[in-house]
């Protein structure tokens, strides 16, 4: 009797993976976050669509997460247009199912993330391989989704927009937000001084753990004249600027003369046009506005800086903070923390 | 002593030669003789008011003299030194007083008019050229009016360098003598339109930076031709003031770098105002870097000479013999 259930029990089983794979072989269909009417968190529905076939220059990429960023808010929200309806996310990181003709830089198997496709709140998304970087056995797939955008940004400010030296001074904006966090410690492990500027206790914690040297609470110091008594009067010799409206002119008083305004953001609204006049006479400034896609252009530069990233991960000098994790049939709340500014780290979806 | 005053500010009329009594030297400062002073756009922009200082007063922000006498607590000159200054109102005069840090003294293999040029054009073209953007072998430099007076050094450093240079001049004349300094490409923007035209010499690429003193006349154009993430310098504004800038449009055209220089910022200690006269007096004697004086004129016709280079007609450096 016993045997009798236990081969029955396994040959239920096998059929049930049979079935499973089975499944897994042929599955057409998918699950995703789809926008179809530009709005607020509600316009984002989980639907069932094809899973994508590749063309020939792209790859299928079965995803393990997916990042959620204020630029899919603004993708949501309609302030980007994009051709509806579309599948929403820019950022991810899985493995490789599927490649098109052309292919060679990837294959089937393969650990790969990329930012800056539009598409990643599904189960699977094409991407053009020239834009897929491989991830490396050290780095798991949430961290590898967790740093494409903000990783690779704070790099790219620390590295190439101003080649921060040890030594020399910087002033963080929002030090504990995504990239500030990122971007305070890599200037720490370059061996400047950080200058952080955050808005609460808790935050200020989170940035001292990251690296900064000081820390300036914004709702209760000026950071203008907190700033020049913490460098003697002399000044900054970058100011690293996601927030924008609010924090731009006074930036401009706090960089020394020959210093450098790297305005990567405008949280709190867009820096409105400015007089040049005002760059010389506060000491010859330099004033850039840099973005991302600049910076990861070729994909020498890409593979590169995402190397780079992933390197300082998976040698412990670099610290994500993934705060929370969604199924992806949770991406409303997921944007409604997301824009609620209730969060100070990585917010990923998880198919 | 003879000098030249403005009394309310306005076109080269309002500049006339006064008899005034001769400055004394404050604690720190030293009385020279001066024998040469330099004509630049900025002594414009103080007589028309566009840069704003106390009436009345006397221009001229450079020359070249003899010390005469020091004042007290001056320990860096003596009288009889052969020195050269920038950034100090009142050259345009028999006598000037100037802060003796400000003074840079000047060696026998160069002239009077050759330390005078160098002095704002050619720190200027010094601190473009080596600090504002560290040009290297190999790079492309957009050089607008690459036969005035900053433009015909920038031209010649920028080729010692080894940098593919195109300039932009209004005349062949002018196109002439940009080449003789070592431009690659001349591009008569009375005739041509310099914006394709960079784009087609760079291959669609754009240029690593732009110098520009030209300013309202050539901006937005000069966002479209730089390479991603070049640098923009501006430096003066000839065409006049360029309108405020919204920073969008530096990541719109490929995450640009804008600077709005000035010569102050670039000498501010005593070692690098130094270190910057005494590697472009090198140069001078060595004959590496060729001065173009354009005219000399006695101080009497600062006018005249006012009227010349604002209507840009000269090129090279102006200057009033005293």
């Amino acid at each position: 009797m016993a045997l009798t259930v236990s081969l029955a029990l396994r040959f239920a089983t096998r059929k049930l993976h049979r079935i499973l794979k089975a499944r897994r072989r042929i599955q057409t269909s998918m699950r995703a976050i789809q926008v179809k009417q530009p709005g607020g968190p509600e316009s984002m529905e989980l639907v069932e669509l094809p899973v994508p076939e590749p063309k020939a220059s792209e790859a299928v990429v079965k995803l393990a997460a997916s990042g959620v960023n204020f630029i899919d808010v603004y993708n949501r929200e309609g302030r980007y247009k994009v051709a509806l309806p579309f599948v929403l996310g820019q950022e991810g990181a899985g493995t490789v199912t599927a490649v098109g003709a052309d292919v060679k830089s990837v294959k089937k198997g393969d650990r790969v993330a990329w930012a800056s496709v539009l598409g990643s709140y599904a189960e699977y998304a094409a991407v053009p391989a020239g834009r897929l970087v491989p991830v490396p056995a050290g780095v798991t797939d949430q961290q590898a989704a967790a740093a494409m955008l903000q990783g690779m940004t704070a790099h790219y400010l620390s590295h190439d927009t101003f080649p921060l030296k040890r030594g020399q001074t910087a002033l963080v904006h929002a030090a504990a937000g995504g990239v500030g966090l990122l971007l305070t410690q890599m200037a720490h492990n370059i061996g400047a001084r950080v200058i952080a500027t955050v808005s609460t206790e808790e935050k200020a914690k989170l940035a001292q753990e990251a690296g900064a040297d000081e820390i300036i609470l914004y709702t209760q110091q000026d950071f203008e004249a907190e700033t020049r008594r913490l460098t003697g009067g002399k000044g900054v010799d970058v100011v690293y600027d996601s927030v924008g409206k609010t924090t731009f002119e006074k930036g401009l008083n706090v960089l020394r003369p020959r210093g450098m305004m790297v305005l990567y953001g405008g949280s709190s609204g867009a820096v409105p046009p400015f007089d040049l006049i005002a760059l010389s006479q506060k000491g010859s400034l330099f004033v850039t506005r840099p973005t991302l896609g600049h910076y990861t252009l070729t994909r020498e530069e890409l593979v590169a800086r995402s190397g780079a990233v992933f390197g300082m991960m998976a040698a412990g000098k670099l610290k994500l903070r993934i705060e929370h994790t969604y199924p992806l049939a949770e991406a409303q709340r997921a944007h409604g923390e997301l824009e609620g500014r209730k969060t100070t780290g990585k917010l990923l979806l998880i198919p | 002593m003879k000098a030249i005053r403005v009394e309310r500010t306005g076109g080269p009329e309002v500049m006339h030669l006064a008899e005034l009594p001769t400055p004394q030297p404050k604690p720190g400062e030293a009385l020279i003789r001066v024998s040469i002073a330099g004509v630049n756009s900025i002594d414009g922009n103080f007589r028309d008011g566009s840069f704003r200082t106390l009436l009345p007063f006397i221009p001229g922000q450079e020359g070249v003299g003899v010390v005469e006498v020091v004042g007290s607590r001056a320990k860096l000159v003596k009288t009889g030194d052969r020195v050269a200054w920038s950034g100090t109102l009142g050259s345009y005069s028999e006598y000037v007083a100037v802060p003796e840090d400000r003074l840079v003294p000047v060696p026998n293999a160069i002239n009077d008019e050759q330390a005078t040029a160098a002095m704002v054009h050619g720190l200027t073209a010094h601190y473009l050229a080596n600090d504002a953007h560290k040009l290297k072998a190999g790079e492309t430099a957009l050089v607008h009016a690459a036969a005035g007076g900053v433009g015909l050094l920038l031209v010649q450093l920028a080729h010692a360098i080894g940098a593919r240079v195109i300039g932009t001049v209004s005349s062949d004349e002018k196109a002439r003598l940009a080449r003789e300094a070592g431009a690659d490409e001349l591009i008569v923007y009375t005739r041509q339109d310099f914006e394709p035209e960079v784009q087609r010499l760079t291959g669609g690429k754009g240029v690593d930076v732009v110098y520009d003193g030209v300013g309202k006349a050539t901006f937005e154009k000069n966002l479209n031709v730089m390479r991603l993430r070049g640098l923009l310098v501006l430096y003066g504004m000839s065409s006049g003031a360029v309108p405020p800038v919204d920073p969008a449009k530096l990541s719109e055209k490929g995450s640009l770098y804008m600077a709005r220089t000035t010569l102050a910022h670039f000498t501010a200690t005593r070692e690098e105002l130094l270190a910057r006269t005494s590697d472009l007096f090198g140069m001078i004697a060595d004959g590496k870097l060729k001065l173009r004086i354009a005219k000399k004129y006695p101080l009497a016709e600062a006018a005249q000479a006012h009227r010349d280079m604002e209507a840009h007609r000269l090129a090279g450096k102006l200057l009033l013999v005293v």
